[in-house]
């Protein structure tokens, strides 16, 4: 569509846009200003929007028990964060590979993750934090290894039988998950499995597999096959032409796949609900500070948790939306 | 897949024929169709379907209307703002439904900014009863998922090519009549998945509904799910449970079947 050029309109075009995203972010924004109240503050009368910040709550929710040098502590690690971000956002500027640079932030990253016990007495929503990776990224890594080549077989077979598959993931999709909890609770418990990484991330595999597999075949479909043909015409098997030419091109699908699984995983709730008891995310863990039906939690920090349990899953998306916005473009046109 | 999806489902069936609770875990009785027949002559059942119908017959029409008419705006800034604007009404989809819930709740809980505004223009305070919980749960889904349909429209819209817009607009189109006759149309195989998503999506509604009213008989507003939830965990009748689910996959595909067969048909005159 060509731009409308109107002054006036594009004003209000402009305020219209200002009012869906306040639309959007504002219920976030209450909670995080709430999550740095203090309690009084929170529960007062009228809405406080001028108040002094406090980190209390976070401590209450991530530390066992603050430690006394617990503000240098913090600040040495924001210091470190800082630096690495300050890295990251130049890391084209700096004269060493690129991908070098980010794979170092990352382990740098892991490093913090998981020496941070041994420095200050965490709690246990922080083991929770660290059960999220471990499952979001085993979940991630072996849906798409699974997904990869099944979305590529059936995005160059084309017989009919490829639509029934293809429908029959969508049906699959469309399960409730509290029709397949037992089986799978009833199974683990028999064989052992129950409470662990292992149970969990195959479980969440298995539920999200329909749709990778749809949505990696739309991927594969915009790839076309002169491609890999020529590949096969220079000498490369079908499986060497679709690892060193399809993937490479296909791979900001790839990409936007893996962000899709992932927001998946991180939401899910009510599976890693019935199948863990110490191993649980950061989504089911933080029901504990909701409070009962009679008895409210505390709001500070209720939000505090809420805060800290979305703030990473925002950061990978808002970092990967590029890819995430035209991954989807690509793929679902297609689909 | 087989052994992963299949096995479950064809035990799943298996458990909704037997009773048993948590204790009788190892040796469930064989009950045969009653499960299902006790599910079937249920009032809550029925109260709760009815109530889910009406969700997935609210929801899905508007999030589509309102994601498409804000992709359409998106569409006609470039840019850093684009950016920007898209980013922030990704926001719903991203936050985990469970914490967007409770953020949703805290503006509408007394101390908050939503209920304060209510009690300073209204005079009365914000109570959650029977229908405010309803609208709220409404609200808050269609706050959910309205951002999928609007990066789902607004990615298909840039692939939209301009000699098509201006060929229509050399033929005389205003702009109301490209977006109804060159826009909607290409969008058209988007705007099916979507609501194919979105129906199946809100039939298994689940997440806000039990943290809103936290399974609260007094709102009456138990969708299928948690109806099953209550039957399941807190009843303790898992073989109940399982009939329910198994009922509502069956309700799903028979609600599925016509977008599935559009879907279909569009797929072979692909090939």
């Amino acid at each position: 569509m060509r731009p409308i050029t109107h002054p006036l309109a594009r004003l209000g075009l402009h305020l219209v846009l200002w009012a869906v995203v306040l639309y959007s972010t504002l219920p976030f924004i209450w909670t995080t200003l709430n999550s740095f109240k203090t309690k009084r503050d929170a529960n007062a009368a009228t809405p406080q929007f001028v108040f002094e910040p406090t980190l209390e709550s976070y401590s209450a929710v991530l530390l066992k028990s603050a430690s006394d040098n617990g503000l240098l502590i913090g600040f040495g690690i924001f210091a470190v964060l800082a630096t690495l971000v300050v890295i990251g956002l130049f890391a084209k500027r700096i004269p060493l590979p690129t991908k070098a640079i980010y794979w170092g932030i990352t382990a740098a990253l892991a490093l913090i993750v998981w020496s941070l016990p041994t420095i200050v007495n965490t709690a246990e929503f922080y083991d929770n934090f660290i059960n999220t990776i471990i499952i979001a990224t085993g979940a991630v890594i072996i849906s798409i290894a699974i997904g990869a080549p099944a979305g590529y077989a059936l995005a160059r077979y084309t017989g009919i039988s490829g639509v029934v598959i293809l429908l029959a993931a969508i049906a699959f999709r469309s399960m409730p998950r509290l029709g397949y909890i037992l089986p799978y609770f009833q199974v683990s418990q028999d064989i052992g499995l129950w409470d662990t990484y292992v149970l969990v991330i195959i479980v969440l595999v298995a539920v999200n597999q329909p749709f990778t597999i749809w949505m990696l075949r739309a991927f594969f479909m915009t790839v076309p096959k002169e491609i890999e043909e020529s590949a096969m015409v220079d000498g490369a098997s079908r499986f060497g032409a679709f690892r060193r030419v399809v993937i490479p091109v296909a791979w900001p699908g790839i990409i936007a796949t893996s962000l899709f699984t992932l927001l998946i995983v991180y939401h899910e709730f009510i599976l890693i609900r019935v199948l863990t008891q110490q191993n649980q995310t950061l989504t089911v863990a933080m029901t504990q500070f909701l409070g009962g039906v009679s008895v409210p939690g505390s709001v500070p920090r209720q939000s505090a948790a809420a805060v800290v349990s979305v703030l990473p899953l925002i950061l990978v998306v808002l970092i990967f939306q590029k890819q995430f916005v035209k991954g989807i473009g690509a793929g679902a046109v297609k689909g | 897949m087989l052994v992963l999806l299949v096995f479950p489902l064809v035990y799943a069936v298996w458990l909704g024929m037997n009773f048993m609770t948590f204790r009788t875990f190892n040796d469930p009785v064989f009950v045969g169709l009653d499960n299902f027949k006790a599910v079937l002559v249920d009032p809550a059942f029925w109260a709760a379907l009815r109530w889910t119908l009406v969700i997935v017959l609210v929801t899905v029409p508007v999030h589509m209307v309102l994601g498409f008419l804000i992709a359409l705006l998106l569409d006609q800034v470039k840019g850093r703002m684009r950016a920007f604007y898209l980013a922030a009404s990704l926001i719903p989809m991203i936050v985990v439904p469970l914490v967007g819930t409770i953020v949703f709740k805290q503006l509408f809980d007394p101390p908050g900014l939503f209920a304060w505004a209510y009690k300073s223009v209204t005079g009365n305070l914000f109570v959650f009863d029977a229908t405010s919980m309803k609208q709220l749960i409404l609200v808050h889904t269609i706050w959910i998922i309205t951002p999928w349909a609007i990066v789902l429209f607004f990615a298909g819209m840039q692939t939209i090519s301009q000699e098509q817009v201006d060929a229509s607009s050399i033929d005389g189109a205003n702009r109301w009549q490209q977006v109804w006759h060159v826009v909607v149309p290409h969008l058209r195989p988007l705007i099916l998945l979507t609501a194919l998503i979105a129906v199946m999506d809100m039939f298994r509604l689940f997440d806000n509904v039990f943290v809103l009213t936290r399974l609260n008989p007094v709102f009456a507003a138990d969708t299928v799910l948690t109806y099953n939830f209550r039957t399941a965990m807190t009843v303790q009748r898992l073989g109940l449970g399982n009939a329910i689910a198994i009922i509502l996959v069956i309700t799903i595909v028979i609600a599925l079947l016509p977008l599935l067969y559009v879907t279909y048909r569009d797929q072979i005159k692909e090939r």
